[in-house]
Formats: C-alpha cells, sequence, structure tokens
C-alpha cells in the first residue's frame, strides 16, 4: 500500500515536472496582495485593525472567488492527461489499488494549494511591513492559515472530483468559480460552514479575521466533505473501470 | 457560412451552452440574493442600481466566463488533433473566423437573457417606472462588444496554446485585474477594464448620511477614449489572433 502510494505521488511529480502550473498560483496572488495593500493604503481611516484589516483586504476576494477557481485550474491540469487519448486505459491499469491513483492526485493538489496558501501569507506579511504596520503578524494568524488550509483541502477534493468525471478542462473551473460566487450568498445566510466553497473563506476568517469560528463544525465539516468526495472520486474511478 | 454551421455541429453535444447557462445561473443567483426587500431609495433607482451592479459583476466574472467559452470552442481541435486536417480543407482564416463568429453569437445571446431576466427581475421586485431602453440597449452593445474583445483575446489564446491552462489562468488573472480597477478607476484602457468603462451609471457613495447616489455618468474626453479603445482592442485581438493562428506551424 505504501510502496504503490510512493509510486503514483512520484508518477504524479514526473508528469508534472517542468510544467508552468505553479506560476498561476504564484501569480495571482501577488495579483491579489497588491489589490488589498492599495485598498488598505487608500481606507486607512476606515480600516483601523492594522494587521487584522490588512489580512481580511488580501484574502476577501482571492478565498470567495478566485482561489477556488485557482484550485480548479490545478485539478483539471492534474487530469487532463488522462483525459487525453486513451490514457485512460493507461491510468486504470497500472499495477496499483484506484485508491493509491487518486491519492496521488489529491497529494499533488494539496501540496500545491498548501503552498498557495503559504505565500499568501509571506505576501501578507510582506506588504504589512512595507505599508509600516507595527510588530508582527497577530499569533493567531497561523490558526487562519492552517484552518485555511484545511479547507482548500476540501475545495482540492470537490475539484478533482469534478475534474475527473467532466473531461473538459473548462467546465470544472467554471463550476469553481460559480460554486465560490454562490458561496458569498451562503456564507451571508450564515450557511458558510455548511458549503464546500465557503469553508475555505470561513478557515481563513477573510470576511472577519477576528470571527470565533466553532471549530468542532468546521473541523467535522471539513473531514465529512473530505472523505465524502474522496469516497466519490474512488467509486467513480472504479466504474469507470467497469 | 458553411464552416459556422459546423462549428455549431461541433458544440451541439458539448454542452457550452449549458456551460454559460449554468455561469449566468450563478449571476442570477446573486442577483435573486442581493436584490431582494428592495427599500423606497432602491425602488425608485432600481432600474440605474441594476445596470451598475450588472457592470460590476460582469468585471469580474466574465473574463473568466469568456476563457471558459474560448477554452471550450478551442479544446475541441487540440484534443481531435484535428488542425492539420482542418487547415487542409479549408483556409485557417476562415476557420479562426467561424470560430470568433459562433463565440460573438453565443455572447449576444447569452448576454440577451440576463438582460432580459434582470429586467423581469425589476418588474417583479416592483421598480418605478421602465428600464430607459436607450440607455439599456447602449449597455447592451457596448458590453458585447467588451466582452467580445475579451473573448477574442481568449480564443487567441486558447488556439495557440494546447495547454488550455494558460488561456484559463489569463482569464483568472483578467477578473482579478478587473477587480482591481474597478475599485480605483471609472474607465481603463486595459482589455479588462472594458466591462468598467462600459458602465453607463456610477454611484457616489455619502459617508455621512451613508446612501448611495446613482445617475448616468457623463463621460469625460478620456472616458470617451476608453469606450474607443473596447472597439480597438476588439480589432487588434481579432486580426493580431487570425494572424498568429494562420502562420502558426501545425
Amino acid at each position: 500500500m505504501h510502496n504503490s502510494l510512493y509510486k503514483t505521488i512520484r508518477s504524479e511529480s514526473m508528469k508534472l515536472k517542468r510544467s508552468p502550473v505553479w506560476l498561476a498560483f504564484f501569480l495571482l496572488p501577488v495579483i491579489s496582495a497588491l489589490f488589498g495593500t492599495f485598498n488598505y493604503i487608500n481606507n486607512q481611516g476606515v480600516l483601523t485593525n492594522e494587521w487584522y484589516s490588512l489580512w481580511s483586504q488580501h484574502t476577501l476576494f482571492l478565498c470567495y472567488l478566485f482561489m477556488p477557481a485557482l484550485i480548479g485550474i490545478y485539478c483539471s491540469y492534474l487530469w487532463r492527461l488522462e483525459h487525453t487519448g486513451n490514457n485512460w486505459n493507461h491510468f486504470l491499469t497500472a499495477p496499483v489499488s484506484l485508491f493509491s491513483l487518486y491519492t496521488g492526485k489529491l497529494f499533488q493538489a494539496v501540496l500545491m494549494s498548501i503552498a498557495g496558501n503559504v505565500w499568501v501569507f509571506l505576501l501578507y506579511y510582506l506588504c504589512g511591513r512595507l505599508t509600516g504596520l507595527p510588530g508582527l503578524p497577530p499569533g493567531n494568524a497561523a490558526e487562519w492559515l492552517l484552518c485555511g488550509t484545511l479547507g482548500s483541502i476540501v475545495i482540492c477534493c470537490m475539484q478533482l472530483m469534478l475534474s475527473m468525471a467532466i473531461r473538459s478542462f473548462a467546465i470544472p473551473i467554471g463550476i469553481g468559480l460559480a460554486g465560490s460566487t454562490a458561496g458569498l450568498m451562503m456564507t451571508s445566510l450564515g450557511w458558510g460552514l455548511y458549503y464546500p466553497y465557503s469553508i475555505y473563506c470561513m478557515g481563513m476568517r477573510a470576511n472577519n479575521p477576528k470571527l470565533e469560528l466553532n471549530m468542532p463544525v468546521f473541523i467535522a465539516g471539513c473531514l465529512a466533505y473530505i472523505v465524502l468526495f474522496s469516497v466519490l472520486s474512488v467509486i467513480f474511478l472504479y466504474r469507470h473501470e467497469q | 457560412m458553411k464552416t459556422l454551421q459546423l462549428e455549431f455541429y461541433k458544440i451541439k453535444r458539448r454542452k457550452v451552452w449549458l456551460t454559460m447557462l449554468a455561469m449566468l445561473s450563478a449571476q442570477m443567483l446573486w442577483g435573486l440574493w442581493a436584490l431582494r426587500n428592495p427599500g423606497d431609495r432602491e425602488l425608485q433607482s432600481g432600474w440605474l442600481v441594476l445596470l451598475y451592479d450588472l457592470s460590476m459583476l460582469d468585471s469580474i466574472m466574465l473574463p473568466t466566463m469568456m476563457s471558459i467559452l474560448a477554452s471550450r470552442l478551442a479544446d475541441i481541435e487540440h484534443k481531435g488533433c484535428t488542425y492539420k486536417q482542418l487547415k487542409t480543407l479549408r483556409s485557417a482564416g476562415s476557420l479562426y473566423h467561424a470560430k470568433a463568429v459562433c463565440g460573438f453569437l453565443i455572447i449576444a445571446v447569452m448576454l440577451i437573457i440576463q438582460f432580459a431576466f434582470f429586467i423581469s427581475l425589476g418588474y417583479y421586485l416592483g421598480y418605478e417606472g421602465n428600464p430607459d431602453l436607450k440607455y439599456y440597449l447602449l449597455s447592451y452593445l457596448l458590453k458585447l462588444t467588451a466582452n467580445l474583445s475579451l473573448f477574442l483575446l481568449q480564443l487567441a489564446l486558447s488556439m495557440l496554446f494546447a495547454n488550455q491552462m494558460i488561456p484559463m489562468a489569463a482569464g483568472l488573472g483578467g477578473s482579478m485585474t478587473a477587480l482591481l480597477l474597478s475599485f480605483v478607476k471609472t474607465s481603463s484602457f486595459l482589455p479588462w477594464g472594458g466591462n468598467l468603462s462600459a458602465s453607463l451609471v456610477h454611484a457616489d457613495w455619502n459617508p455621512d448620511a451613508r446612501i448611495i447616489t446613482y445617475f448616468y455618468r457623463t463621460f469625460s474626453t478620456r472616458e470617451q477614449a476608453a469606450v474607443v479603445c473596447i472597439f480597438v482592442w476588439a480589432a487588434i485581438f481579432y486580426v493580431s489572433g487570425r494572424i498568429m493562428f494562420t502562420r502558426r506551424e501545425l
């Protein structure tokens, strides 16, 4: 089991070798950070909570609208090779379990989303220093980052499932964008913790850094969605094989 | 014409319409949620609010939607490796033209559905009076051109790069840029600022009274130039995309 998992992770890494896909994760948060910092500097009369205000400006639109679509692009890219030609046959006849095949992809998606979130945090810190904010980011910023990363894994699982089931590269990304737009509504209605596309924003506290998150519900929701989407994905792989 | 018919034939079962409708549904859901329970002021200036909100929403969402549409139209050829064969049957230019026209027609219908839904929503919510036909028609035409220019940019990228990740990331970057611009400017010479420049309504936020006043904007010379720029971008993207695709070695 461990050996086959290692093999699939390695093979997925080989597929991604020299691919410029990481560039999108590098560049888009930079646009968001520039925008957030600019907005913060111009509205300091209203945004008085220093590091907290800067965080909300940096993450608000990125988490609500763009990160799900960005993760969607990455997940579509991960499945693109399999959807080309007869590669599904090659993929499914690999001498490893279906679960390992899926986990190999999930590992890459999770790795990139962690890197993306850490990059968002680094940009936040750098922009905070450049705008002259005193001291360091608040201690609970680490919690925002951890919860946000857990939330982003939910989106990874969801988008991986969609990109696996839908042959088109673009449609799952569109669903991601539409889903995250609907997430704005869900969060406003107070259902943010129960909707997969808004769990990420809730975890990152994109709207309100001082928000007291119902941690047991948040973690249970994330784990439930991760298990649900992963099981559905493996079932899809199994049925695809039949 | 035959090439155009073939384009529609190719996408017959690819659910391109459904994809665009799904994206529109997200906008519609947003409209149903955000515009519900209007106050007296909203009812008075409701038709202006609609035009303003639609511009903001389209500025953010349509660059990505255009990248999805362009990718759907171009990817079919990349996946089937059909470009070489198609080029032997008709000129590369006519193939590019057919895809551009096909996308243009889809955008035109999509925007008609969008306008029809939001106007119906306005009547349902009881906005006072009727929508100003002149402004709504002008807004439709400008929006159509702005999104056509974005579509043509994305089509060029999607036709040139087999890896659709690049045009999709560009589309998403475009959405972010448009969002950034919408907070900074009222018009922009950048292609992603087209929906912003094409907006016929402005909002004035009074922080003391906490009231937003909506009004039809008067275009300064610079803003008029930004509107003209939308048409220029459309022409540039069409011509450059067509030339690059025609000269591309397959």
